[in-house]
């Protein structure tokens, strides 16, 4: 997909007709305990690793938000400004929005945001460049690859 | 007639101590030099082969094949990784197709659509190719994907560079 970038923005203002979804990354962040905050450094580098992927497969037809990133601890609390990113969008809305995160608190508030919520439970702790978390990455790509296919679809 | 110029001592040691001073700058100066214009003689990284497969892993069937290749811009230097659709042919030859979609940069999948089994098919926008890259016409895309330039050592694939057809 396209990413937050004049090089790419350029390409989306010239194709918008075929350019018709959008992806945000939802990326919550620990301030206070230690081993939390490393875990939320953790969890920003694997939703970065995600949006690489997706971003490589359907880089013709979605556009990459920049990342949402949030105090951990208050999803409810942001469904107002998430939403308020989606409607900003008012020159052409997109058609399909998804939201994807590894924060488990959004699903309470899943109706109520304007756009598809992907939740995985993620990894709490990690390695990235380990061959445990590379296959978790893959399998788990392969899954959003379908589920936004099968959006499309329908 | 004039005279034969007379060099005197002082002039003699002043000439032979700016030549000689004039060439150690400059030994020291070449070195210099170079390092600061040397990426201008360095090869373009572009031509660079390579190994991607065993070639006895390549079949009839296209299959996808990745490898990881340095990138440098301005800023970072990343490794970035590429991903090839590599068959071969009937008559041995062997393929090595991009999986980007000339439309607009989607990654197509061999096979990926029931309706059409023996085509390249984007996800983005339904455009398709045949077997051997080709766009089919009446879909989006308007080039034929670009084959990577192929070579065998040892048993071994190489890829090269991306051609645009």
């Amino acid at each position: 997909m396209m990413k937050w970038a004049k090089k790419d923005l350029e390409q989306f203002v010239k194709e918008k007709e075929y350019i018709d979804t959008l992806f945000i990354p939802l990326i919550p962040i620990h301030t206070s305990i230690d081993e939390k905050m490393t875990g939320s450094g953790f969890q920003a580098e694997l939703t970065n690793l995600f949006s690489r992927i997706i971003e490589e497969q359907f880089r013709g037809r979605i556009v990459l938000a920049p990342d949402y990133y949030y105090i951990a601890g208050n999803a409810e609390a942001e469904v107002e400004r998430v939403n308020n990113w989606i409607d900003s969008f008012t020159e052409k809305p997109f058609s399909y929005v998804f939201l994807f995160s590894f924060d488990r608190n959004w699903r309470k508030s899943e109706s109520d945001l304007r756009g598809e919520l992907l939740w995985f439970p993620g990894l709490r702790n990690g390695d990235l460049q380990s061959t445990e978390t590379q296959s978790f990455v893959k399998e788990q790509a392969k899954e959003i690859v379908e589920i936004i296919k099968e959006s499309w679809q329908t | 007639m004039s005279e034969p110029k007379k060099v005197s001592r002082r002039q003699f040691l002043n000439y032979t101590l700016t030549g000689l001073g004039g060439f150690m700058a400059a030994g020291m100066m070449a070195p210099m030099v170079r390092f600061a214009i040397d990426p201008v003689f360095k090869p373009a990284a572009a031509g660079d082969f390579h190994s991607v497969a065993d070639v006895k892993e390549v079949t009839n069937e296209p299959q996808r094949f990745e490898w990881e290749v340095e990138q440098v811009d301005a800023w970072y230097e990343s490794t970035i990784q590429k991903t090839a659709w590599v068959y071969r042919k009937e008559d041995d030859e062997i393929i090595a197709l991009s999986p980007i979609c000339t439309h607009l940069g989607c990654t197509v999948d061999w096979a990926s659509n029931e309706e059409y089994p023996k085509q390249f098919f984007c996800p983005c926008h339904g455009g398709r190719y045949t077997k051997d890259g080709v766009n089919v016409p009446g879909t989006p895309p308007t080039a034929p994907l670009p084959v990577f330039e192929t070579k065998v050592e040892e048993g071994m694939l190489y890829l090269g560079e991306e051609i645009a057809r």
